[in-house]
């Protein structure tokens, strides 16, 4: 219980036990508990479907816009259970959350998308901010006039994680960033993210289905499977793991993908 | 056909116009900052005509006094039907937020001749009935008087959306999730557009009443600004205030034209044409923005 305790000190988030039903009844995530170290990075790893998606709108209150709600379990934020806060309360308090598929706004060029992400912040920051963002993205500073829906998928994700930025988070969670990106912005955007994670202590809660890129930049990793989490390590052990290289890794040169597949069900039936 | 009788009903036209635009310029705020039609629009100019009548008759206020009271009114009235009708209904289907707006046009309306019975008031606000000559061409100083507002509104709408509390709600119409997770409230920005819109309609119902009186068909100004609307491109305020122009030209010459052949109703039947055809070649409208496909 000390051990406990003290680990709860050290972290900026930490999800005890949290179960997520959509409509009231289909559960979405069963129990699901991590914890995010003060200015660590982490990373969520899992399959379509697991359950990565909606764990972190438990943490960012996003799930009553789908008529999704907490159940059961605590969410803590810096030790302060944010449960029954609105999502504009938790962005105030330092929690961002860059979504899936980057969601830009479209009509709106890249600097009102800045703009109007301070939307919690005075404007004084904001102007502060908005330097910061184009100084660690040139390139939106250089498109900064036209739509942003006419920006590259590249680009729209520099953006979005520029727009979670700008509310000066102290946690920054981010689902599927490497999403339809080529391979080269994709190792663009991590090393930015680790960066700041480096210079700013930002702690990052990084949800991917990249596990190879995503094992590169975070310390730990947490692995979901049909809504419940099934293995928690160190970057490097993740890794060795034979089942990770088996599932995520693409580790498995000798067999043909029948057999992986075959493999893979067994797998999941016997969890 | 007399060319100068042609002129004169053009430019009257332009300027009725442009009060249509006025009451567009309503819905578009609303369908800009949240995707919403707006079809309680035209109940909203007839209630705000009402409300400033209860402030000059049962109150005895002076006109100049009553517009602004009406304005305060309606704002905080515009804020009431975000939080009690509304916000029940974000992120539903659309189509239940349109099927609220219809209820609520029928609620005000009704709700209007129970309070207020259906007999026609003048709502005088000091505009003279003597014509201003422009050459050989008379024109109504009601209407003058209503385009030129018009364009002053057109104007600070658009500096609005260009204000930071403007492009959050820009951002709101864009994408209701991601303005939540950047923090935006997107139900107090849904309810200052309701607000400001409603002030909109209080302007209109001004120039709209002092026209043609307040009763239950100034709520009929729906169909002209759901039409100038849809004409200008449903999110484009400016798409509005030129759609308006050329609405009320239209209108303005078919009906010199076609009211001695069809006897009467060709204004109506211009609108409708209007809209039908706007909807049917260019759903956008003349200024309307699409959705945005990369290649």
């Amino acid at each position: 219980m000390a051990a406990i305790t003290e680990a709860k000190a050290g972290n900026i988030l930490t999800l005890n036990n949290v179960e997520v039903v959509y409509d009231y009844v289909s559960l979405a995530i069963k129990g699901v508990s991590l914890a995010v170290p003060q200015g660590g990075m982490v990373a969520l790893l899992g399959a379509n479907g697991a359950g990565k998606s909606t764990t972190l709108k438990s943490i960012s209150g996003l799930l009553a816009a789908e008529r999704g709600e907490v159940r059961r379990g605590e969410v803590a934020f810096q030790g302060q259970p944010i449960n029954a806060l609105m999502p504009q309360d938790r962005v105030r308090l330092g929690i961002a959350h860059v979504l899936e598929g980057r969601r830009v706004f479209e009509h709106l060029t890249p600097d009102e998308n800045l703009i109007a992400a301070s939307a919690v912040r005075s404007r004084h920051d904001a102007a502060r901010n908005k330097d910061r963002v184009y100084s660690y993205f040139p390139r939106l500073f250089e498109r900064r006039g036209s739509a942003a829906g006419y920006l590259s998928g590249g680009e729209q994700q520099m953006l979005a994680i520029g727009r979670a930025l700008m509310t000066q988070p102290k946690l920054l969670m981010l689902d599927e960033p490497s999403l339809g990106l080529a391979p080269f912005l994709v190792a663009e955007i991590f090393q930015i993210l680790s960066r700041i994670n480096r210079e700013d202590g930002l702690s990052v809660l990084l949800v991917e289905q990249n596990a190879i890129a995503a094992l590169e930049i975070v310390s730990h990793g947490y692995l979901i499977e049909s809504g419940r989490i099934v293995m928690h390590d160190t970057a490097e052990a993740l890794k060795r793991n034979p089942d990770i290289q088996e599932f995520y890794l693409g580790g498995a040169e000798n067999k043909n993908f029948r057999d992986i597949k075959h493999y893979r069900r067994r797998k999941r039936w016997l969890t | 056909m007399d060319i100068l009788l042609l002129l004169e009903s053009a430019l009257n036209g332009a300027l009725v116009g442009l009060m249509y635009s006025l009451v567009a310029m309503g819905i578009v705020l609303i369908y800009k900052s949240s995707s919403v039609p707006n079809l309680a629009q035209g109940a909203m100019v007839m209630l705000a005509g009402y409300v400033i009548l209860a402030f000059a008759n049962q109150l005895h206020l002076p006109i100049w006094a009553a517009i602004p009271l009406g304005i305060v009114t309606m704002f905080v009235i515009g804020i009431g039907i975000e939080r009690v009708a509304l916000r029940r209904l974000a992120g539903r289907p659309i189509i239940m937020i349109l099927m609220m707006t219809l209820g609520i046009e029928i609620f005000l309306r009704a709700g209007s001749m129970t309070i207020w019975g259906g007999t026609s008031r003048p709502l005088p606000i000091g505009i003279s009935d003597s014509p201003l000559f422009l050459g050989p061409l008379l024109i109504n100083r009601a209407y003058a008087v209503g385009a030129g507002v018009a364009v002053v509104m057109f104007v600070l709408l658009v500096l609005f959306f260009r204000t930071r509390i403007g492009v959050v709600l820009r951002a709101i119409s864009d994408d209701y999730t991601a303005a939540w997770s950047v923090g935006i409230s997107v139900e107090r920005g849904v309810a200052l557009s309701w607000a400001i819109s409603a002030v909109v309609a209080t302007i209109a119902a001004v120039l709209w009443g002092s026209v043609q009186g307040v009763d239950q068909s100034l709520a009929l100004l729906l169909l002209k600004g759901v039409t100038v609307a849809v004409l200008g491109g449903l999110d484009s305020i400016g798409g509005a205030l030129l759609a308006g122009i050329l609405l009320g030209i239209v209108e303005g010459t078919a009906s010199v034209v076609l009211d001695p052949l069809l006897g009467g109703a060709s204004r109506e039947l211009v609108d409708a044409a209007m809209l039908i055809l706007t909807i049917m070649l260019r759903p956008h409208g003349l200024f309307g923005r699409h959705d945005i496909e990369r290649v």
